[in-house]
């Protein structure tokens, strides 16, 4: 309604690199869009969660997980889709700023999904941001994925003794909360999310590494007040 | 001076940068003013138009604006008659298209433009006295429409609300004038029928109707008498316009035209049903912008003279309109809203007021989550603990709360403790948890702690309410599917469980949809019966989609139709159900989900949804739990949901088609112009038109014509959807009123020999009284054992605290549901009024159900039994 305060020219500070049209279909496809992108999300959060906050803005047609492309978990952000132009534009009015998981999640219009989108975009296989973090994040798997190796190459070189641990992404066949992407008896589901993945990816030495490092013991840290100041970080990405 | 023109213009009255921080109105007018004389040469046009944007967009500021305008007035006369000329334009407008925000915040502004001498008073008046008699025509029955009223109320309604803006003012200038307006409101209100909102109360009376409560125009009406006996003060509205007196007294006054009201709609039709739809209609158009809520008791909320509380919430309402989807500036005004005292407990009773509005809030109700948010953030002295002791107000009269205000309000206060670490003294309510398992607070703190562990965890809400460990029991079970045919290396015996498996081995090894269901019809079916095929099939399939929600989907969609071909009737849907709601039988929210995309498959019927929820099982649920109801819920909206979408899809069709139309009718004249000019000049070596020109229009021609057919019939297909849509919401509504009905009248109590209709609340009096009782607190350990699953009526056990019996809250609360269906669905239903009189609102059918019903309708009970 209030138009005086609004820079329509604001429509999204983020300009997809993957979107093969001009900058004005871009701004259409936005505008039309049915379909929200939700990020910084905690790599915990699971899809019933989402679905409880974001059906408060209206009937949801489909969620879709953003996955880490290694791993085949959850890596912090997701897309959802409603049946109405009016229900998109309240979650993004509504929800965006506002916390899930105890994180305050950021919801923008998105132009649509499209089968390979839900993978993160980053080297290490989940999104770019948790590439170049420096903060340490226990929602996001601790600290960013450079600063990570960085702490290996450093334990390879000393003995830091048991207790240390480095932050490797969190296991989700845990008891407690159970996650079922990387679930082995779901052989099916694998199946179908990895296919177009694996069929163009060499084997990398990331996921290697990964594989050596030692499970993490209780990677839910949930103090109160742990809110981190995240929208900076999420801009510095968005920027890039 | 560095802030332009328009930023100026919009920070007007703020304390900001933008005016080096100051707070003196004065100051304030003055370096605008500066700043708009030194631009007006260049932006004259833009300043116009942004002046009167402002105006209406930032309404609580009129009276700078209009001040402004005044002195722009001094030099300018042409500027400010062209933004009278403008304003009476769009007031024009504004009545035509019924737009009722335009409609009061323009009189609003004229009376601003009045204050500073922009507008003459006595064209004010004449406004005013048109917008009278248009409402006193309409309540006549024979040149008007008394079905309109609403419209009429709103007429009259926006010139009282002008009047704390320009009262005083009209008052010194022309007293006589003022005065006649104010007898000829007086005998409006006294010809108009009193508006009874009982459908709309948040809380619910007791029993019968309350006479002496007045509705909205009659309480505005006093408050403005009130004002007029006292002098025409108003504290909350800024007088900029007394400080430039000296200067806006010498300026022209241009008279403010005529405007002309809408002529009444008239029907033809007597009909009681003809003449409810049309209250109906009207009651949509012009709906009742605040139902005030009192919270806090009157010791506690600020007080001010009942003038000043209309306003501020005027300026509330205000804010929450225009700076919807503007999160920073709404908390902004909302907190700094140019009054001379505090307002807090007010504004957390304006933004309660519209969270918990009936039928339904301007705006979706997590809107004001997020505004009660930001305010908490905002105010962090001040607000977070007006919204403590709101909650505990409105938790100690849940009991009495309407049905779907519940609802609303267990969904917001989740969502808010979810944005505070779900921090909440929680130990001030485990004594909730001695009460019988139907009382109203006991439910209404389960389902809260059922949705904070819906939007985060089991665990992590059961440690938020770690100082009141008597809660735990209220916590939803920790959630997991409950599969029958779990394998256990261990055991594994039964048929079930080795077909089971055998199933899941096929879907591992993708065979196909076919393939299965003719395993399923020959291996299970013969010997074992459908019924059980669907038990092992639809537990198995639930079992594989159980991960998420997605996983959820891709097994209905890949598998879906070995469930609809084990499930063609409704009596096998309904055990299909009973199947999703044992596996699910620890999560709410996945039966809910998982029933409502098998309706979206096509899996099963509405129709289906309410017998399944109409059924024993669920209906003993009715007063303990909200889970059949979110189920119901969810059904009705997704049908409705999908007519209206029907209804939007036709609409661009229909503007399409008649693109499409034009398009193909002037590929075909140009295909004919071209051919024409070819026929003319046969014969002679120089046609005009090539053959290749001539190919390519009669393509176009074509495609178009093509283009318009399957637009056509893409039209045709959606009409046809809609008529299948329409029919299957009045076979939905036919069955929901019918089970409504038979439900109740198995359970309600019947009317006594001498028809005295039973007061379900009798047992309620004595809460007080057992409250001030010595040997509560022996018999509230009592309970502790007993009141879980002891599930029977009571009498002694349930005197403690709540005293309302099982039954009696069960006939409560189905009640209460049936009149917010009706209320919520009330377009539908009346468009499907004469169907229902003749089906279900029947004869003998009890008076309470009548009541619930018809006052969802705001449908008077007729004398007709």
């Amino acid at each position: 309604m209030a138009s005086l305060f609004k820079d329509p020219s604001k429509l999204s500070v983020y300009r997809d690199r993957r979107f093969s049209g001009t900058q004005e279909e871009f701004e259409a496809a936005l505008l039309a869009s049915l379909t929200v992108y939700v990020g910084n999300m905690s790599f915990y959060t699971t899809e019933e969660q989402a679905y409880e906050l974001f059906t408060r803005a209206g009937e949801i047609k489909k969620i879709i997980m953003g996955l880490d492309k290694n791993t085949k978990t959850p890596c912090g952000f997701c897309f959802v889709l409603y049946y109405s132009r009016e229900d998109a534009e309240d979650a993004v009015k509504y929800i965006s700023g506002t916390m899930l998981d105890d994180r305050p999640i950021r919801v923008d219009f998105d132009w649509g999904f499209e089968e390979g989108r839900q993978w993160g975009r980053g080297r290490s296989g989940g999104q770019v941001r948790d590439e170049y973090r420096t903060d340490y994040d226990p929602g996001r798997g601790g600290y960013g994925k450079m600063v990570q190796k960085e702490l290996e190459a450093q334990r390879e070189l000393v003995d830091y003794g048991v207790g240390f641990q480095t932050n490797a992404p969190p296991q989700y066949d845990r008891a407690d909360r159970k996650r079922g992407y990387s679930d082995r008896n779901d052989r099916d589901y694998q199946r179908r999310r990895s296919a177009p993945d694996m069929s163009r990816r060499a084997p990398d030495s990331d996921s290697r590494k990964d594989a050596n490092q030692e499970p993490e013991k209780n990677p839910r840290f949930r103090e109160k007040g742990d809110s981190d100041d995240e929208d900076d970080d999420y801009d510095k990405k968005r920027r890039r | 001076m560095s802030a332009g023109w328009r930023t100026l213009l919009l920070r007007i009255g703020d304390r900001c940068p933008e005016y080096g921080g100051s707070a003196d109105h004065k100051e304030h007018i003055e370096t605008c003013y500066t700043v708009l004389c030194r631009e007006y040469e260049h932006s004259k046009d833009d300043i116009f138009e942004f002046l009167l944007q402002c105006a209406e967009q930032l309404p609580h500021k009129i009276p700078f604006f209009g001040v402004l305008i005044g002195l722009i007035n001094l030099e300018n006369e042409g500027f400010a008659k062209g933004i009278v000329d403008t304003a009476q334009a769009n007031l024009q407008d504004a009545l035509h298209n019924e737009n009722r925000d335009r409609i009061r915040i323009l009189l609003r502004f004229l009376s601003g433009l009045m204050c500073s001498k922009v507008i003459s008073p006595d064209s004010i008046i004449e406004t005013y006295e048109t917008l009278l008699s248009s409402a006193a025509t309409i309540l006549d029955e024979e040149a008007g429409n008394p079905s309109w009223q609403p419209r009429a109320d709103f007429y009259v309604y926006c010139v009282l609300a002008s009047l704390p803006w320009g009262g005083s003012e009209l008052f010194e200038q022309v007293p006589d004038e003022l005065e006649r307006v104010l007898v000829g409101i007086q005998s409006y209100i006294s010809i108009r029928r009193h508006f009874d909102d009982i459908a709309f109360s948040v809380f619910e009376t007791d029993e019968g109707d309350s006479p002496n409560k007045k509705d909205f125009m009659e309480d505005l009406w006093e408050r403005i008498q009130v004002l007029s006996r006292n002098g025409w003060k108003v504290k909350s509205v800024p007088k900029p316009h007394l400080s430039f007196e000296a200067q806006l007294v010498v300026g022209k006054s241009h008279r403010f035209p005529p405007v002309s009201c809408p002529p009444p709609t008239f029907t033809l039709s007597a009909s009681e049903i003809l003449k409810g739809q049309e209250k109906h209609e009207a009651d949509l158009k012009y709906p009742q912008r605040l139902r005030r809520l009192h919270i806090f008791p009157t010791n506690k909320a600020e007080n001010m003279q009942p003038v000043d509380r209309f306003v501020v919430e005027e300026y509330i309402l205000d804010v929450l309109l225009f700076f919807n989807g503007c999160r920073k500036e709404c908390a902004f005004y909302l907190v700094s809203l140019p009054v001379p005292f505090r307002y807090e407990y007010l504004m957390a009773e304006t933004i309660f007021s519209q969270l918990l509005l009936l039928p339904n809030p301007p705006f979706r109700p997590i809107y004001y989550t997020l505004v009660i948010i930001d305010l908490c953030k905002a105010l962090p002295a001040a607000f977070p603990s007006v919204v403590v002791a709101a909650v505990h107000a409105l938790f100690d009269r849940i009991s009495n709360m309407d049905t779907e205000c519940r609802t609303r309000l267990i969904l917001w206060f989740s969502h808010h403790l979810s944005n505070f670490q779900f921090i909440w003294p929680w130990q001030e309510w485990a004594s909730v948890k001695g009460l019988p398992k139907w009382a109203p607070q006991r439910v209404f703190v389960q389902e809260v702690l059922e949705r904070e562990v819906r939007l985060s965890y089991f665990e992590k809400i059961k440690q938020s309410i770690e100082d009141a460990t008597e809660l735990e029991g209220l916590l939803p079970p920790k959630a997991g599917p409950n599969f029958r045919y779990h394998t256990d290396d261990s055991k594994e015996s039964t048929e079930g469980h080795r077909l089971s498996k055998e199933l899941v081995g096929m879907v591992r090894g993708r065979k196909t949809t076919r393939d299965i269901i003719s395993w399923v019809e020959e291996q299970i079916v013969p010997a074992n019966g459908a019924k059980f095929a669907i038990d092992v099939v639809s537990q198995t399939l639930l079992d594989i989609g159980s991960k998420s929600f997605t996983h959820l989907i891709t097994v209905l969609e890949r598998y879906g139709q070995i469930i609809s071909k084990l499930c063609p009737d409704e009596e096998m849907q309904l055990l299909l159900m009973d199947e999703v709601s044992a596996y699910w039988k620890n999560s709410t929210q996945m039966t809910a989900i998982a029933i409502d995309r098998m309706m979206g498959y096509r899996l099963i019927s509405n129709l289906a949804i309410v017998k399944w929820v109409f059924s024993p099982a669920n209906v003993d649920q009715f007063h303990v739990s909200d889970r059949p109801w979110e189920i119901l819920r969810n059904t009705v909206s997704k049908t409705y949901n999908r007519v209206s979408d029907l209804r939007k899809e036709i609409q661009t069709l229909r503007k399409s088609i008649q693109v499409a139309k034009e398009a193909s009718a002037k590929a075909s004249r140009e295909l004919e112009e071209a051919k024409s000019v070819l026929e003319i000049v046969e014969g002679q070596p120089a046609p005009s038109e090539t053959p290749g020109r001539l190919r390519r229009l009669q393509g176009f021609a074509d495609r178009a014509k093509e283009e318009e057919v399957a637009t056509e019939e893409s039209l045709e297909a959606k009409e046809a959807l809609l008529a299948r849509g329409l029919e299957e919401g009045k076979e939905l509504l036919r069955l929901l009123f019918k089970s409504f009905v038979d439900v109740l009248t198995e359970r309600l109590p019947p009317i006594s020999a001498n028809g005295d209709v039973p007061n379900l609340r009798a047992g309620d009096q004595d809460v007080t009284f057992a409250a001030a009782d010595p040997e509560v607190a022996t018999m509230e350990i009592d309970n502790e054992n007993g009141a879980d699953n002891d599930s029977q009526l009571n009498g002694k056990k349930t005197k403690v605290g709540y005293s309302i019996g099982e039954l009696e809250q069960w006939c409560l609360c189905t009640l209460g549901y049936l009149k917010s269906f009706s209320r919520q669905y009330a377009t539908e239903i009346w468009s499907h009024i004469a169907m229902l009189d003749e089906e279900v609102f029947v004869g003998n059918i009890h008076p309470l159900i009548r009541k619930a019903a018809f006052s969802g309708l705001c449908r008077p009970i007729s004398e007709r039994v």
